[in-house]
């Protein structure tokens, strides 16, 4: 085509950058997360952890969404999927020096007043129904995304997978599970493969929800 | 200390750039708003810029050429942060003007 490929994840990083709230709270988490602290740690994860909680919070969907959720072409894995990738700056908020069983990550979580409420809120308002045409139980994207970013911030925190399709996971997996290997699978799942949330993503990317539409306009 | 004084000359302005357009090194196609004080600051002048000005032209200060008042930041904006094409996030700070006075 005649016409450069738009990067979606690029113009909502423009779009950020020029509105005052979502440029300050964007470099309000990204310096305590790209700062080093000291030769053993790159970062300051609880600070980091709780600016990334402010973002979501302080800024309009339509800047902190578009951004965490904007859609690339599948032919673009660099410019715009790592991009997307790079939102939360996985290298403080998410990745970890050894990868925890996800059960444990679970309990860990339990522990955390805010964690706990939210990874609730997250499997009441994502919950996949294959029956219904949205792909969710309860039929409202808009409440599936604000669960999910919710997570952002917790150790719970979710991000991309390096994948062809939309896939999210929290920085953990089911080695080591012994007989809870069914149960702990079925937690990951949740986050791999629920067609509630992918369609959530999705819709938002495209601009086709009608949930969150009129909110944010 | 020093004294800032508001003048109507000396104003706040903005433009629209591109990150690259700063010349500051970055390689990234991010944009930001740029602000910057411009306009004169002859209202607010003192005596102490008076005196400067009339010994400077009358050449008693030998070669120097002290600054008279000047439109300058007496605030900055917010950080700016950004990704690069080599996705390193960068943080620039004290590089836009929020509030503008003569100095």
């Amino acid at each position: 085509p005649a016409v450069a490929r738009e990067n979606n994840c690029l113009n909502a990083a423009k779009a950020c950058n020029l509105n005052d709230t979502c440029k300050k709270y964007r470099s309000a988490y990204i310096s305590p997360c790209t700062s080093r602290v000291s030769t053993a740690e790159v970062c300051n994860k609880r600070k980091c952890h709780k600016a990334l909680r402010q973002f979501f919070d302080k800024v309009h969907p339509k800047h902190s969404y578009g951004m965490l959720f904007c859609s690339c072409p599948i032919s673009d894995q660099k410019a715009c999927s790592e991009r997307r990738r790079q939102t939360i700056v996985p290298v403080c908020s998410y990745e970890e020096k050894q990868t925890p069983n996800c059960l444990e990550l679970q309990a860990s979580c339990k522990t955390n007043y805010i964690c706990r409420s939210r990874l609730a809120d997250f499997f009441v308002n994502c919950m996949p129904d294959p029956r219904s045409l949205s792909g969710c139980l309860k039929e409202n994207y808009a409440d599936c995304l604000l669960s999910y970013s919710g997570l952002i911030g917790t150790v719970m925190t979710p991000n991309y997978l390096r994948s062809p399709k939309i896939s999210v996971s929290p920085y953990c997996d089911c080695s080591n599970c012994g007989n809870n290997k069914d149960e702990c699978d079925k937690f990951t799942e949740f986050f791999t493969e629920n067609i509630c949330l992918r369609n959530a993503i999705q819709a938002f990317g495209n601009g086709t929800d009608i949930g969150i539409g009129p909110q944010i306009s | 200390e020093r004294i800032s004084v508001q003048s109507r000359g000396c104003l706040l302005k903005e433009v629209h750039l591109n990150v690259t357009d700063l010349g500051l090194g970055y390689q990234t196609k991010e944009e930001l708003i740029f602000r910057y004080c411009s306009g004169p600051c002859i209202e607010a002048e003192t005596n102490y810029d008076k005196i400067l000005n009339n010994l400077t032209h009358n050449k008693k200060l030998d070669k120097d050429a002290p600054s008279r008042t000047c439109c300058r930041p007496i605030a900055f904006d917010d950080d700016l942060s950004f990704l690069d094409d080599n996705v390193v996030y960068h943080t620039l700070k004290k590089h836009s003007a929020r509030k503008c006075g003569c100095v």
